[in-house]
């Protein structure tokens, strides 16, 4: 019986929490910038006001404007059951190989890729280029960070990363500065990926410096509130692998309900604490211009390599 | 120099010039004009302020074109003109002078006077459903009948070549802006081509200047360019009230400064905020919002009106200040000042927003000369162009200031030439309002009646840059003719040049916002 609570939670932790957390990004950045902002439930309310819209569909579009939507939702749910959330039993999973978590995103990128060029609108088309151009730069840090930790616990599954990167003792001084490392090439990673500042700005309305913004441009009603319940989805499920894979401390090991429980208010706990920096980021940099874009991507790798070389 | 110095000093010996108010006007005939137009610009060195045409066929049966010089220091402006007898072309001098060449275009599409030797006479403003047969501001045009729609293409300029391609924006944009095309020629991300294609908010206003009453004439001004409501009306009433030969009480010249610099005041800050909003730079940019919404809530105070509309009027304005709320204002500058300073501390110490200001939207000094731009835009290059100091109006010369410039022309410069005039506008509030008078007559009590077929010009410094009108009356004293030229209209025509080259498409709403210009100004 707790067992399959578990299991429903694991399952529906990431699309339920992430529109909150989306709430909150949304929240500390309007009172770092003397605005009172919107509640923190107001993504929530975003879904279910797009759910009861009607939709406008280009005469153009092919199937795969349709159907992309569901597709990248559907990657976004499989992702988010199969990383490490707050139990770290759940080894037997094929799909918690981190290789296949970072390409089954890659196919959600890729199709958005391909929906934004579908319908033949100028601002999809670039959008499209740009969003290829920088996730073709970030897939090298963000496989090569994790890659660190796949190396210093000698698993590719996430779980299994996780419970034991979190038994590490502080004996292996090397291994940390190396985990260090990777998880600063892992954030830089995370925000150009979830399309966060320095990258691109998820609230701007100028078309023309848009990268995720400009190709879901067309997108209106019940596709467009599966894409942003997508996006929401998949800062969450980036945040939850930054926390739990390289700060894994108190994430439960056994199922436990005591652990459990204390393991779920510290994953909301740091998954806020992720939250905050990214508004604190957004409120106190510039994005930087689209061309220097490719030296951070390469900072990131470059830094995953150093700690890949620490490691072995 | 009085008026007969600089007669003597510009004017060809060969005319017969008249004097009226402020300016000068002399005929010139069509042979020779290229040669004194040419020598008023480049030998000796005067400003075209603007190029208006008249239609008088009426009283004797000619098309007047002016060319209005100013003479800086002076106030005072040189108008030679072109008298077209019974005909419907005059001479191109794009050649000679390339700022020109858009004054003519405008002059072809509302006059239908050809301008000969034109390389591009596309219409302007006027486009596509507009029948090219069909001039609104000739006196025969009947402005109540609506014109059917043609359908004539526009040609955009072309750029073909491996792997160019287009970028069509707007003319509906995804912010709360006002509505304009531009068009992309682009290879990569980077932009080799950029043409605006404006007129979309063309709202006939230069025809219901000739129609309306003269009191809403002024609210019309009003309308113009929303932003500038108060140096627009203030530039039309100037020149009406040279007209009328009126005497502007000095409490008025005052407040009219102090006004104009409030106005310039809440804008600056809004662009200083949109600037850096623009990159992404958050905190600048709501502090730009919060400083710009001070500003205007005094403007509601000291006014009713956040835009300060219905203060001008003919010979004065309309609201005082009361003393308490002077001492309030003043106490408020003192505020704002260190406020603002705090946050352009915090903003220069940024690295990634410098990084994205410096050395974007370059404009090249050549191609700014060429086009005549003025105001921000023409003080980043170094220009020191300022109507405030170069035709003191209102009571400018009181407060002598130095005129804020940069020199690089890149976005960077645009935003600090914004910077520095907020102080100045903030000392010359301070000084304005020490200095005002106490109580006493606003508005002049001098009766309206114009001068009869005479010619009148408006100049003031609104925050994007001069902004100059031309006012004829006609044989009954009646305004028959106004003409309006907005900073935009200049200034929209080098954007191309600004945007291209080395820069790329995101960078483009920043440099397009470094400009902030008025579509509603140039479409009038």
């Amino acid at each position: 019986m707790k067992l399959i609570i578990i299991c429903i939670i694991q399952l529906i932790l990431v699309p339920a929490l992430s529109p909150f957390f989306v709430g909150i990004v949304r929240k500390v950045k309007a009172r770092l910038q003397n605005r009172r902002g919107a509640s923190v439930f107001q993504p929530y309310s975003d879904i279910w006001k797009l759910l009861h819209k009607d939709e406008v569909i280009s005469e153009d579009a092919s199937w795969i404007f349709r159907y992309t939507p569901y597709i990248l939702f559907s990657i976004t749910i499989i992702v988010g059951a199969s990383i490490p959330l707050f139990v770290t039993t759940f080894t037997n999973y094929f799909t918690s190989d981190f290789l296949v978590v970072v390409y089954l995103l890659a196919l959600g990128t890729f199709f958005l890729a391909l929906a934004g060029l579908d319908v033949g609108n100028a601002f999809g088309g670039f959008g499209s280029s740009r969003e290829m151009t920088v996730s073709a730069l970030t897939e090298a840090g963000l496989v090569f960070s994790i890659l660190v930790l796949a190396l210093t616990a000698h698993t590719t599954n996430l779980f299994s990363i996780a419970s034991h990167i979190e038994s590490l003792t502080l004996h292996s001084h090397a291994q940390y500065v190396s985990i260090c490392l990777a998880f600063i090439g892992f954030i830089i990673a995370l925000l150009a990926e979830t399309g966060r500042f320095p990258f691109d700005n998820p609230s701007t309305h100028l078309e023309l410096t848009m990268i995720h913004e400009a190709m879901i441009l067309e997108y209106s009603g019940k596709r467009l509130a599966l894409i942003e319940w997508a996006s929401a989805n998949k800062l969450l499920i980036f945040i939850s692998l930054g926390s739990n894979l390289f700060l894994p401390w108190g994430i439960a090991n056994s199922i436990d309900s005591a652990d459990i429980i204390f393991s779920l208010v510290l994953f909301l706990l740091k998954v806020t604490c992720f939250c905050v920096a990214i508004a604190a980021l957004e409120s106190s940099i510039a994005k930087v211009r689209y061309f220097r874009i490719p030296d951070l991507l390469l900072t990131s790798f470059i830094l995953s390599v150093i700690a890949i070389i620490l490691v072995i | 120099m009085d008026h007969n110095q600089i007669i003597d000093k510009y004017v060809p010996k060969n005319t017969k010039p008249e004097i009226s108010g402020n300016i000068i006007t002399y005929k010139i005939y069509s042979n020779n004009i290229s040669r004194v137009v040419y020598k008023l610009y480049h030998t000796d060195k005067l400003p075209l302020k603007t190029i208006a045409a008249t239609d008088e066929r009426k009283e004797n049966e000619s098309f007047k074109i002016f060319y209005v010089f100013g003479v800086p220091g002076e106030n005072i402006f040189l108008v030679p003109y072109l008298l077209l007898y019974n005909e419907e072309k005059f001479p191109s001098l794009a050649g000679a002078v390339h700022e020109t060449a858009e004054y003519e275009r405008k002059i072809k599409s509302f006059f239908g006077l050809t301008p000969t030797g034109h390389l591009n006479p596309r219409p302007i403003i006027l486009h596509e459903n507009w029948p090219d047969n069909l001039f609104p501001l000739r006196k025969d045009f009947n402005w109540q009948e609506r014109p059917e729609t043609a359908n004539t293409p526009y040609n955009f300029q072309k750029i073909e070549g491996e792997g160019i391609y287009e970028i069509p924006v707007g003319p509906v944009h995804a912010g709360i802006i006002e509505p304009g095309h531009f068009r992309f020629s682009m290879a990569g991300e980077e932009i080799v081509l950029l043409e605006p294609k404006l007129g979309y908010t063309h709202k006939g206003s230069e025809k219901l200047f000739e129609i309306l009453p003269l009191n809403e004439k002024v609210r019309l001004s009003e309308r113009i360019s929303g932003d500038s409501s108060f140096s627009h009306s203030l530039a039309f009433c100037q020149a009406i009230e040279s007209l009328n030969e009126t005497e502007v009480p000095e409490i008025s010249e005052y407040l009219r400064v102090i006004y104009s610099e409030l106005e310039r005041l809440a804008n600056h800050f809004g662009d200083i905020g949109a600037i850096m909003l623009d990159t992404g730079f958050n905190f600048g940019g709501s502090h730009g919002a919060r400083m710009r919404e001070i500003v205007m809530q005094w403007n509601e105070r000291l006014t009713g009106s956040r835009f300060l509309r219905g203060v001008n009027v003919i010979g004065g304005v309309t609201k005082d200040i009361p003393p308490q709320l002077k001492d309030e204002l003043l106490q408020e500058m003192i505020r704002l000042r260190q406020d603002f300073t705090e946050v352009i501390e915090i903003a220069e110490e940024s690295s990634s927003l410098l990084n994205r200001l410096e050395r974007t939207g370059i404009l090249e000094p050549q191609v700014a000369g060429d086009h005549g731009v003025v105001g921000i835009v023409a003080r980043s290059i170094g220009l020191k162009v300022d109507a405030r100091i170069n035709y003191p109006y209102a009571a400018y010369d009181k407060f002598p200031f130095d005129i804020a410039t940069e020199k690089d022309g890149d976005v960077y410069a645009r935003f600090h030439v914004r910077v520095k005039e907020v102080y100045t506008s903030i000392k010359i509030i301070q000084e304005a309002l020490k200095m005002k008078p106490v109580r006493s007559v606003l508005v002049a009590t001098k009766e309206i009646s114009l001068k009869k077929n005479c010619y009148a010009i408006g100049i003031t410094e609104g925050w994007r840059g001069e902004i100059v009108y031309f006012a004829a009356t006609d044989s009954d004293g009646n305004i028959s003719r106004v003409d309006v030229r907005d900073p935009s209209f200049l200034n929209w025509m080098v954007i191309g040049h600004a945007a291209k080259d080395y820069n790329i498409v995101p960078d483009f709403p920043l440099i397009n916002k470094s400009f902030n210009l008025s579509y509603s100004g140039f479409d009038v």
